[in-house]
């Protein structure tokens, strides 16, 4: 690990307030001027269980989670057991050889190779108040003092954490001091050298960013049900329908959640739904309808792990052949996987526009990993122009709602204007909405719908970026990621060009259709190596049948992400081998 | 002005000669022409099954979507746009099967718009399957031995739930019919009615000549009498009620919400995000 990053961890039992601590240290981080990202490992849990939430941080971008371990802050015994002792290796994480933070009542621990520092956390948080989680908040405050954090910053954080609280910010603050002063005067600095600064940054999830994304993009309507990952975006747009002028709502279920969204895109709202696989899978019927009337339709899917009800809180990327296999027959779709944070909230917009643009279903996917942890974000363009494509004059003569044009996209008509009254069908329809299906089954016309419809991807492949390359131009080894595991999979081919090794990653964040010119960045590389957060290598098997490709696959499914150090171990071995 | 004519579609309806869907397609017609309402400003969404083809057979802006799936567009589109007249239209399959879970949701949430259930207590589109209506004892295609499960009420189910406006008409009885759809209409809220329309290629048992021996007319009821209204909704057997069971002002769901109470969401402007609405993430 570098000597200019820091990594903490909080560790301890649900309802400790480990997540709480958590956002503390990453924003007093982030507003001492260093890139953060976080890594939140939980269980659906209300209380009890083991849980821990990382920070990593440092003065150039961090993109991931890292590898090694600096500071602990460990609320309970199992805790500082867990991530002291070498035997225990959680998800790839490295045991701690920097300093643990602690209660001194936690006795009879087995040792590792970390300092021990052990403190009155207790004893100092009963000064200030009754709430037992504020030795927390000492904990916080030596943790300052561990790493050389300015203390100011720090106290500015809890004071807006608890600023609704009155007296309990003041007593937070004061206990913090504490923690730091007696820290400082018990226990040695940790030897790193961060440099910290004052460049203000946003420190954003995934989730969060996907709201705001959608905002910047027009959105009017959020409809959805509760489901882990996905749930962070209602919850971030719910919290400001007055200041966005947007109305949320939870529904009966995910069926009529996307119902919902359908109907209000039909009457001209811009509106959105999201949920998890196993909301999404409710909402693939209405999905496919979408694509048949072309009413424009967002739906955000965050990915957990599976399957059924798999593992609610932990991450993985298993959904990626449910949401572009999503719906019976062929209709059209684009399908979006953000890599980052930063990612998110320009690709949710953009997904806005382009479901309008070619009046389709666009499916922003995302996972528990992208959509829980946070990311330093820097310089959003806050500026985007809204394009809610073709809409019919009022009164246009013989309107063909569904009219075959050399692109395929035909002018909507909205509800409420003149002269343009039809009929938007599921089934099968001719230009005019008029049933083609039941009696008089038309096979041209048919045809012809079906090329209609089909055709209208074109548009979007032909203004579709090319693929995003890292360290690519003299690239030996291609390493092919999608969606979330960008950060890991850069910093493991940045070690894998310490060891001499040429390596290079494709970036897939468009994984329906894929770029067909994606094909020319695979010719003439020793190996490509398919990463991917799944157990039978999803993105792979379409890579391979599109490009007609040899690839090699790297996977993970134990419900974590990636950890860069582990990852490029396993790459050299593949790499390795013959 | 707007005339009947102008709701007349241009695709002629391919329902069995008799069906209990014709009459319901004029009534409607009729109901918005005497209302004023203009063909522009109204929609109509449909489930699936025949009674759900209705959309195509009549000129005003129409949404064909899923079976069982009418209600939550039909609530989007009103939210979308308030000034827009919105009407559900589907079946009892449709809507007491699938769509249940919608009926109850919509009813508890008092959207205001009017849904209208072609109740011919058999599947007809799928030719002949017990729906949650088909009555007891009933032999269908998928009930050889006749229907073992007790009908699903609608009426009690809508008063349960929460339905601001609830009715019974009968497709025998064009006028009471239209002139119930036009209450439905005109209430404030979630106007539920139930149609009893026969089919007459499927259902045997539930014929016109059956209920015009057995519907009568609700008459002096205290429409805000809720006992009263669940007392009626019981009824069934030798005497049908149709009419207006029950009616109040409650307020609607878009009363309540503070975006929606603001007007149509289609007029809301876009947000255009500042800077200080990222301050929060700093």
């Amino acid at each position: 690990m570098k000597d200019t990053e820091v990594v903490v961890r909080v560790a301890g039992a649900a309802g400790d307030g480990v997540q709480s601590a958590g956002l503390i240290i990453a924003k007093a981080f982030s507003r001492s001027g260093l890139y953060v990202n976080t890594y939140n490992y939980y269980q659906s849990l209300i209380r009890g269980g083991q849980s821990w939430y990382q920070i990593r941080a440092a003065h150039e971008k961090v993109r991931s989670q890292g590898d090694g371990l600096d500071v602990l802050i460990a609320l309970n015994k199992d805790g500082l057991t867990r991530h002291t002792n070498p035997m225990i290796n959680e998800g790839g994480a490295s045991p701690l050889e920097g300093v643990a933070i602690f209660d001194k009542e936690i006795t009879g621990y087995e040792k590792g190779k970390a300092t021990y520092c052990e403190m009155p956390l207790g004893e100092i948080a009963a000064k200030y108040g009754k709430n037992a989680l504020m030795k927390n908040t000492v904990a916080i405050g030596a943790m300052a003092a561990a790493v050389g954090l300015d203390f100011s910053i720090l106290s500015g954080v809890i004071a807006d954490q608890f600023g609704k609280k009155g007296d309990v910010a003041d007593q937070n603050v004061k206990a913090a001091k504490e923690g730091y002063d007696y820290y400082s005067s018990n226990f040695k600095k940790l030897g790193k050298k961060i440099q910290y600064g004052k460049t203000k940054r946003y420190l954003m999830a995934g989730g969060e960013a996907v709201g705001l994304g959608a905002v910047s993009g027009g959105l009017k309507m959020y409809v959805g049900y509760p489901m882990t990952p996905a749930s962070s975006v209602m919850h971030y747009l719910a919290s400001h329908t007055e200041q966005f002028g947007l109305f949320v709502k939870v529904s009966e279920d995910e069926i009529s959640a996307i119902n919902m969204a359908i109907g209000a895109n039909y009457a001209g709202v811009r509106a959105m739904t999201g949920s998890s696989g196993g909301g999404f899978a409710l909402m693939t019927e209405a999905l496919g309808m979408s694509g048949m009337v072309e009413v424009p339709l967002v739906v955000y899917e965050a990915q957990r792990s599976g399957p059924s009800t798999g593992l609610p809180t932990k991450t993985e990327q298993g959904d990626l052949m449910q949401v572009i296999g999503a719906s019976q027959g062929d209709y059209p779709k684009v399908v979006f996987a953000p890599r980052n944070v930063e990612e998110a909230f320009y690709m949710t917009r953009e997904a806005l526009n382009l479901a309008e643009k070619l009046q389709m279903p666009v499916i922003v996917m995302s996972d528990l990993y992208l959509a829980e942890h946070y990311e330093s974000v820097e310089n959003l363009d806050l500026n985007f122009k809204i394009d809610r494509g073709n809409f019919a004059k009022d009164n246009q003569p013989d309107f063909k709602r569904y009219q075959y044009t050399d692109s395929g996209v035909s002018s909507r008509a909205l509800p409420g204007q003149a002269g343009l009254m039809h009929n938007e069908d599921s089934d099968e329809h001719n230009e005019y909405g008029a049933v083609v299906s039941d009696a008089e089954t038309d096979p041209t016309l048919r045809r012809l719908s079906m090329e209609k419809r089909m055709k209208k991807i074109n548009i979007y492949l032909k203004e579709m970026p090319p693929t995003d390359t890292y360290r690519y131009s003299d690239a030996e080894y291609a390493i092919v990621q999608w969606g979330s595991t960008q950060g890991v999979v850069e910093e493991a081919v940045d070690m894998l060009r310490e060891k001499g090794i040429k390596a290079g990653a494709v970036e897939i964040n468009r994984v329906y259709p894929l770029n067909p010119d994606m094909g020319k960045l695979f010719s003439g590389k020793k190996k490509i190596i398919v990463v991917e957060n799944n157990y039978s290598g999803q993105i792979n098997r379409f890579l391979r049948s599109e490009f007609l490709v040899k690839t090699e696959l790297i996977t993970k499914y134990d419900g974590e992400s990636f950890y860069p150090g582990a990852l490029a171990e396993e790459l050299e071995a593949v790499i390795r081998r013959n | 002005m707007v005339t009947l004519a102008d709701y007349k579609g241009k695709v002629k309806p391919d329902w069995c000669p008799g069906c209990g869907n014709f009459a319901q397609l004029s009534a409607i017609g009729g109901a918005l022409t005497e209302l004023g309402i203009e063909p522009k400003d109204s929609v109509v969404v449909s489930g699936i099954g025949c009674s759900s083809n209705m959309p195509e057979f009549i000129n005003m802006y129409g949404f064909h979507g899923l079976h069982g799936r009418l209600l939550p567009v039909a609530e989007a589109i009103k939210w979308a746009n308030d000034k827009l007249t919105v009407i559900g239209y589907g079946g009892d399959g449709d809507g007491f099967f699938e769509g249940t879970q919608h009926f109850y949701h919509t009813s508890k949430r008092n959207v205001d718009i009017t849904y209208i259930v072609s109740d011919n207590q058999i599947f007809g589109l799928t030719t002949g399957q017990a729906s949650p209506t088909t009555s007891m004892g009933m032999v269908t295609k998928t009930t050889p031995n006749g229907n073992i499960e007790k009908p699903l009420n609608p009426l009690d189910f809508a008063l349960t739930a929460g339905a601001t406006f609830v009715a019974r008409a009968f497709s025998g009885d064009a006028k009471h019919l239209k002139d119930v759809i036009k209450a439905g209409i005109q209430h404030r809220g979630f106007s539920f009615i139930d149609v009893l329309s026969p089919c007459v290629t499927y259902n045997k048992l539930n014929t016109y000549d059956f209920f015009r021996k057995r519907v009568y007319h609700i008459e002096g009821n205290d429409r805000k009498d809720l006992m009263q209204a669940y007392r009626i909704a019981q009824e069934w057997g030798d005497r049908i009620p149709i009419g207006i069971l029950y009616e109040n002002t409650d307020k609607t769901y878009e009363d309540y919400d503070p975006i929606l109470s603001k007007g149509p969401l289609i007029n809301n402007p876009v947000h255009k995000l500042v800077e200080d609405d990222l301050e929060e993430f700093v």
